[in-house]
């Protein structure tokens, strides 16, 4: 009897065991650029090399800032100096340990020019790292930098094994280990054993690169891959009818805007600004137009932002624009030129055309105009006695999580084109000045209410004219569970299981 | 012969660096910069010098055309503005995908181009030879995208015969294959179809005929071989076309081929990967035709090489 339950339990232990195998196959949109942390800016790299490498810190989904490989800090009283204390009994794919010596040769990897890491940026206020001991390191600041801890979630910030090439063989100290990349194809890895956290409960990770959107929506379908990213807006109603599959909507830290170029007229009249905020109605556009993928914005950055506050609406209004049109000296309107990507971001260029007839209702008439996306960079990158471009569509993910990123390089008045990323040219001298404290203070809630003042102004001067932040939609094919689908657009399977 | 062919690999080097030339001159001239589409729409400036210095943009253009020369010579094609890796690396990795492809779908557009063709020659104007230039016309006229997308629908999603995309068994090849060699295979029909019914009403083969020769053996290796110069000289420019990669069969399909490698990089302004790229397709498209001219004068004895 005893050795007959013995076996049943055998058995059920073998079926468990057998349910919390297995390997999740994800299809993204393209292959991975690089699996070198510090080189790519693209989603699907940073997806991929997620499971690979980890930060000093983690942004979770939620917005919130939680240690990784480092367990505290102590900063001094200037705040120039951060005393990191790093995780013990961590090791590398490779088996060698986790100390300060790594984390320091990591970062100055990141930093080293010869690297030439695009989001060198985010910790180029670092002047040196020390290591005190065998897991303290000490780091000293060039100058006083609040957002440096959430910077250090970024997840090209990753601590890698240094003096490898990590594009080939990508070491780290993340749940899943390299097993291989077919270029343009696949890259497969398996669960490290060696983890110091929670073992992921599933064998492995398989990501398909798939550029067409019916082909990776088909490989759901038939069960070839558990998870499609990027469903299109068209393909949620069918998707969804299909018994084994749901389309599940996340919102992203990604903005979509349309600047107005402040040097030009009519947009230096802040009439005319929120004229425009008025006449467009962004409830129609996203219900209508990105099939309810989006949330319409009530702030210049998206919610799970440290630092975000609804700070107000514009109401659609087109009696209410026509009212300050005619007061800025316009009552029959205007002619101007919209500057749209195509394709780049979820339905742009329908969105774009649907302002273009809510904004003729109001006597505006805007010609489209639409640029490859190279192109599009460089015509707008402009400095401003160049710049021809009055109105233009843009994106902007603010996935430090960190306001003063979704704040500093778009509206500071230094940091214009080409030098910074205000394509707009806006310049405000109280915002100025609010953005450099929020930056140089380093008590949290200071900074969200300084970030709150500055959205305020931001809104009432309509800087913008403020869309909508994009919903990430992703197939998912019944059976899966514990996918994180997180707002900087990376989709983790740490605490996946498959049914 | 073998003069002939040093002959012909000599006149195509000013065509290679004519192709260097201009695709170097190309790339550049269209409006955007790899260091900025790197470094992202909210890049700063120093970031982007930094990208510049470390790819040697920043160097005046006639010092990167000598360096692109100089590394060709060596066999560098230069490191990818995109991926970092050697350009050398990801052709290596890319071109094998593409030739398979293209031999799949040339394979296919012989097994059924030349024999519908024949076929259709012998009986002109019947129902059959309306039906072959029908479906000829279909699959010149066909878009790519659309009938490759309907045979993922049709085959992978409903029927499951075949896996939806992607590269690895022979199953993975058949409907890329088919879809990619469609419309050559409509091209290769129609070519044999009228080349063959030109030599078919030629003096020798009624004398062929008149000798008592049997219908087969007249249409074999009389007729036929004769019609085949024409069809071999399309076949080469359908292959050497199918070698520079199929970029919407491969997107639709996921083949990780040199179309779609050089459709990424021309987007992401990859000058080193767009410059090797469209090197290497030219350097096939020469060969492929110098191999189709020598097989000329194994088809037809009287093509002589002096």
């Amino acid at each position: 009897m005893l050795r007959r339950i013995a076996a049943m339990l055998l058995v059920i232990g073998l079926f468990a065991l057998a349910a919390a195998q297995g390997t999740l196959i994800i299809a993204q949109g393209t292959d991975p650029a690089s699996l070198d942390a510090a080189k790519a800016t693209d989603s699907p790299s940073a997806t991929v090399y997620s499971h690979i490498y980890e930060t000093l810190y983690e942004l979770t989904a939620d917005g919130e800032v939680v240690p990784q490989l480092a367990t505290g800090v102590t900063v001094s009283s200037d705040n120039m100096t951060y005393v990191f204390d790093i995780r013990q009994g961590v090791t590398f794919h490779d088996g060698t340990p986790l100390t300060a010596n790594e984390v320091k040769a990591s970062i100055e990897q990141f930093l080293a020019p010869e690297t030439a890491a695009p989001f060198r940026f985010l910790l180029d206020r670092i002047a040196e790292v020390n290591v005190l001991d065998t897991y303290k390191v000490e780091v000293k600041l060039a100058s006083v930098f609040a957002p440096l801890i959430t910077h250090l979630t970024h997840s090209s910030t990753a601590i890698v094994k240094t003096g490898v090439d990590l594009d080939a063989t990508p070491i780290g100290t993340g749940p899943f280990e390299f097993v291989s990349w077919d270029r343009g194809q696949r890259v497969d890895l398996k669960r490290y054993e060696g983890y110091w956290g929670d073992k992921p409960g599933i064998d492995g990770l398989r990501f398909l690169a798939v550029p067409e959107s019916t082909t990776r929506m088909a490989l759901v379908e038939t069960g070839e891959a558990h998870v499609a990213v990027r469903v299109p807006p068209q393909d949620i109603a069918r998707l969804n009818a299909n018994p084994n599959v749901t389309v599940e909507q996340v919102s992203s830290v990604r903005t979509i805007y349309i600047y107005f170029n402040h040097t030009m007229e009519p947009f230096t009249d802040v009439r005319v600004r929120q004229a425009i905020n008025y006449a467009v109605d962004k409830e129609e556009l996203v219900e209508f137009v990105l099939g309810g993928a989006a949330r319409v914005s009530d702030a210049p950055i998206s919610p799970g932002v440290f630092g975000y506050t609804p700070v107000g609406s514009y109401e659609f209004d087109p009696e209410k624009a026509r009212e300050l049109l005619a007061e800025a000296g316009f009552p029959d309107g205007f002619s101007t030129t919209l500057y749209s990507p195509n394709g780049r971001y979820l339905q742009d260029i329908q969105v774009s055309e649907a302002i273009q007839s809510q904004l003729a209702r109001v006597g505006i008439d805007a010609q489209i105009e639409t640029l490859e996306w190279n192109a599009y960079l460089a015509k707008t990158n402009m400095p401003a006695e160049e710049n021809e471009v009055p109105f233009a569509m843009l994106g902007w993910g603010t996935v430090t999580g960190d306001a003063d990123y979704g704040h500093f390089a778009l509206f500071h008045s230094t940091q214009h084109v080409p030098n910074g990323s205000n394509r707009a040219f806006y310049a405000n001298p109280t915002v100025d000045a609010l953005l450099d404290q929020a930056r140089t203070n380093t008590d949290p809630a200071l900074r969200a209410v300084l970030y709150e003042e500055v959205m305020k102004l931001l809104w009432d001067d309509a800087a913008w004219l403020f869309l909508y932040s994009e919903t990430q939609l992703v197939a998912v094919r019944d059976g899966v569970e514990g996918l994180v689908i997180h707002p900087t657009e990376r989709y983790l399977a740490f605490d996946v299981s498959l049914r | 012969m073998l003069q002939y062919t040093l002959r012909r690999i000599l006149v195509a080097v000013p065509s290679v660096l004519g192709v260097m030339i201009i695709v170097f001159a190309m790339v550049r001239l269209a409006p955007g910069d790899p260091a900025q589409n790197l470094a992202g729409e909210f890049a700063d400036a120093e970031t982007i010098e930094l990208i510049r210095e470390r790819f040697g943009l920043n160097e005046p253009t006639h010092v990167q055309f000598y360096r692109f020369v100089t590394g060709v010579l060596q066999g560098d094609l230069g490191t990818s503005t995109r991926t970092y890796r050697p350009v050398t690396t990801d052709l290596a990795t890319f071109f094998p995908n593409t030739l398979e492809l293209a031999l799949g779908a040339i394979t296919i557009a012989l097994l059924f181009g030349i024999p519908s063709g024949i076929l259709a020659a012998l009986r002109p104007n019947s129902a059959f030879d309306l039906s072959v230039m029908i479906g000829a016309l279909i699959g010149v006229s066909m878009p790519v995208f659309w009938f490759g997308l309907l045979a993922i629908l049709i085959f992978s999603v409903q029927l499951g015969w075949f896996p939806v995309a992607g590269r690895g068994t022979l199953m993975h090849l058949v409907l890329p294959a088919i879809t990619l060699g469609l419309s050559s295979m409509a091209i290769i029909a129609r070519m044999t179809r009228s080349s063959m019914l030109e030599v078919l009403n030629q003096d020798f083969i009624r004398t062929a005929r008149a000798k008592g020769l049997f219908d087969r053996g007249v249409v074999m290796k009389h007729a036929l071989r004769n019609a085949l110069v024409p069809v071999v000289t399309v076949i080469g420019l359908q292959f050497g076309a199918l070698l520079a990669g199929a970029v919407i069969t491969e997107t639709v399909f996921s083949w990780p081929g040199i179309g779609r490698l050089l459709v990424d990089s021309i987007r992401a302004r990859d000058y080193p990967v767009v410059q090797g790229a469209v090197l290497l397709i030219a350097v096939s498209f020469i060969v492929v035709n110098l191999v189709v001219d020598l097989v000329y004068g194994f088809i037809d004895p009287r093509i002589r090489y002096d």
